[in-house]
């Protein structure tokens, strides 16, 4: 009886043993489907703008869809700085960009750094009202932050348009490189600095410095990021037509039927706004990834 | 050269005042060893003398030289981190040389005395590393290259060997030790750990809230200890301490509290009849006796705890803990009634009150 006793429980621990490795196996397949979808939802898109700028505006438009170009060309690429200025758009961007990236980077690092390292009054109610600010939705801002570039005289001007980026980063960005100060620089880092022979100063030039690169990287690509993005307050700021920004560009492009005529252009110029981000992202991933996630583990 | 002297020194965190008057002479190639609870202000007291805490009063003088306004980088010390605070981004070799950089000093003399300061501790295969594709010993080796590379008046080390492992922790205790005996450079070391205290300092310096307990060779400590709090935070197991009322007639029991006596012997003549007092005795000081007699007494063994080199024997007499530790490799069970006699020739007494030694 003892026996049977034990070959019943085998057999029922078995079939369970069996249940479970199939459970198992369906929910990796079922992962695996659902990414699959979500990576075509993502990247569809982007391999039809990539194509579509290698095709003839009356081949994108055929029905059923071609989905390989028959006969890829480069002509829309030839063509479209013809009917917008691509490049100077491009340039504008870039500039705007990367300005407002470095600009928010150096003084989020030394703010974030001052409130994570000393004690000073009003220091949590700072930290308070920079959090606050993430909390207030960016199209409240539109009015007052128009009002007072107008008022400083910046309308139509880079300036004007970089300072407003360098402001709507520098929130998170401080926020960001705070915890990064607190998590991965840790302050015997400077102490021992200083034993060493260096001022305060000096400590945080040589020591401090090198070690945020990473969280440095990961600020400096999100306001890049946000700037290169960005469409709303480069059209608000910049009215003039050799001053836009590419996204203002190619949206103005799309708005005077350019999308539907020239959409081989329209898709040419779209890639290439795309491009920059993409290398910029590419160059500092390694550190972006390090600086996001620096300090979550001992 | 390396004198360090510290004269009523008070540390105030706004209304807190968390140091409380230290006064400490430590010599010329002394290594004195600041030992107490977590709490007890050690670390506080180190940063000071280091200049990276402010002395809210008094005076810190290293080298004969009043330090107390001086930025750290002035006042000619080294300090070893419990983090190591190895400068991740530098290789081993500039992470040593890093403050003679700072001194303007000649890379051939940076190279030289880096190499000489790596050649004492093995890190001469090592100077090309980065900090993260070391060890936990060989971080804790860098770091005390980088302090012995400057030749300072003092060296400072604050738990310098908390974040090791234990067989780790004994290797380097001795490296320490030895590299103190080859160098002798004054040390000012922090721990709280009462084994590396004992093992390595020429004198301890047993902190408790903020005051200086006692100071003393690491023997004197464990041997005459000045009050109650010395004699249970020095030596591993702790003292064991009785409190009760001394009799009131002439046989000199300790009538304890919870229930159950303890003879007194001899060691009662500092204790006056009915005085409330503490005993202490070293868990080396029990031991097994033949029967319960005028010199022992009946206790219960809860846990018996083989060590290898000696065992211990937790036991209660009445609600009171003991623990005896014998040399024989005994077996008891649970609950076992076993008679213990005390070496009354090294019995402490305290004061019940105010925990001071009184015999």
């Amino acid at each position: 009886m003892s026996v049977s006793g034990v070959e019943h429980v085998n057999g029922k621990a078995g079939r369970r043993l069996l249940s479970s490795s199939r459970r198992d196996a369906l929910t990796r397949i079922a992962v695996g489907v659902i990414t699959a979808l979500i990576l075509i939802y993502i990247l569809v898109p982007v391999f039809w703008m990539l194509k579509s700028s290698f095709q003839s505006a009356l081949e994108i438009r055929a029905n059923p869809p071609i989905w390989f170009p028959g006969e890829p060309t480069l002509k829309a690429y030839e063509d479209m700085d013809r009917l917008i200025p691509v490049w100077r758009y491009l340039w504008n961007s870039v500039v705007v960009s990367l300005i407002a990236s470095v600009i928010a980077t150096l003084i989020a690092t030394a703010a974030a750094y001052v409130l994570a390292r000393f004690r000073f009054p009003f220091a949590t109610l700072i930290l308070t009202l920079i959090l606050v600010t993430q909390l207030i939705p960016p199209i409240t801002r539109v009015f007052p932050v128009y009002t007072f570039i107008q008022s400083l005289g910046l309308l139509n001007t880079y300036t004007g348009l970089t300072l407003a980026y360098i402001g709507f980063s520098l929130p998170f960005a401080v926020l960001l490189l705070r915890g990064y100060f607190e998590t991965s620089c840790p302050p015997e880092l400077e102490e021992a600095a200083m034993v060493d022979g260096c001022s305060h100063f000096s400590a945080f030039w040589r020591i401090i410095l090198p070690v945020s690169l990473p969280g440095m990287a990961a600020v400096g690509i999100f306001t890049f990021l946000n700037a290169w993005n960005d469409f709303l307050w480069a059209s608000l700021l910049l009215n003039q037509g050799s001053m836009k920004t590419i996204q203002v560009g190619i949206g103005d492009f799309a708005s005077e039927g350019g999308g539907v005529q020239y959409v081989n252009l329209f898709m040419a110029a779209c890639v290439v706004a795309t491009v920059p981000a993409v290398i910029m992202f590419l160059f500092v991933q390694r550190w972006l990834v390090g600086g996001l996630t620096a300090g979550s583990v001992k | 050269m390396g004198e360090v002297t510290l004269t009523d020194v008070r540390k105030n965190y706004g209304a807190l005042e968390v140091l409380h008057g230290i006064d400490l002479s430590i010599s010329d190639g002394e290594f004195v060893v600041l030992v107490g609870p977590s709490g007890c202000g050690k670390s506080t007291l180190l940063r000071m003398i280091a200049g990276l805490e402010t002395t809210t009063s008094g005076e810190i003088t290293v080298g004969g030289r009043l330090v107390n306004k001086l930025p750290p980088k002035d006042r000619d010390i080294a300090m070893v981190f419990q983090t190591y605070a190895l400068y991740p981004h530098m290789t081993v070799a500039d992470n040593m040389g890093f403050s003679l950089r700072l001194r303007s000093i000649s890379k051939a003399e940076i190279a030289e005395k880096v190499a000489r300061a790596a050649d004492i501790l093995d890190l001469t295969p090592l100077l090309q590393r980065k900090p993260r594709q070391l060890s936990g010993g060989q971080r804790q080796r860098v770091a005390m290259g980088r302090a012995i590379v400057r030749n300072p008046s003092a060296f400072l080390f604050d738990e310098p060997l908390s974040n090791l492992d234990a067989k780790l922790r004994v290797q380097m205790r001795a490296e320490i030790k030895s590299l103190h005996q080859r160098l002798g450079t004054t040390i000012v070391y922090v721990t709280h750990d009462q084994v590396e205290a004992m093992t390595m300092a020429d004198r301890i310096v047993v902190m408790n809230g903020g005051r200086v307990e006692q100071v003393g060779s690491p023997l004197d400590l464990y041997d005459h200890p000045a009050n109650m709090f010395v004699a249970q935070f020095i030596g591993s197991p702790a003292m064991n301490v009785f409190h009760g009322r001394v009799s009131e007639d002439q046989d000199a029991v300790l009538e304890l509290e919870g229930g159950g006596i303890l003879p007194l012997g001899k060691r009662a003549t500092g204790a006056e009849p009915g005085q409330r007092i503490s005993l202490g005795v070293r868990p080396e000081n029990v031991r097994l006796a033949e029967e319960v007699g005028t010199t022992s007494v009946q206790a219960k063994v809860m846990v018996v705890e083989p060590t290898g080199a000696e065992t211990l024997v937790n036991a209660v007499i009445g609600q009171s803990p003991v623990v005896a530790s014998v040399k024989e490799r005994l077996r008891f069970n649970p609950g076992e009634e076993v008679p213990l006699g005390f070496d009354f020739g090294e019995v402490h007494l305290f004061d019940g009150e105010s925990g001071d030694r009184i015999d």
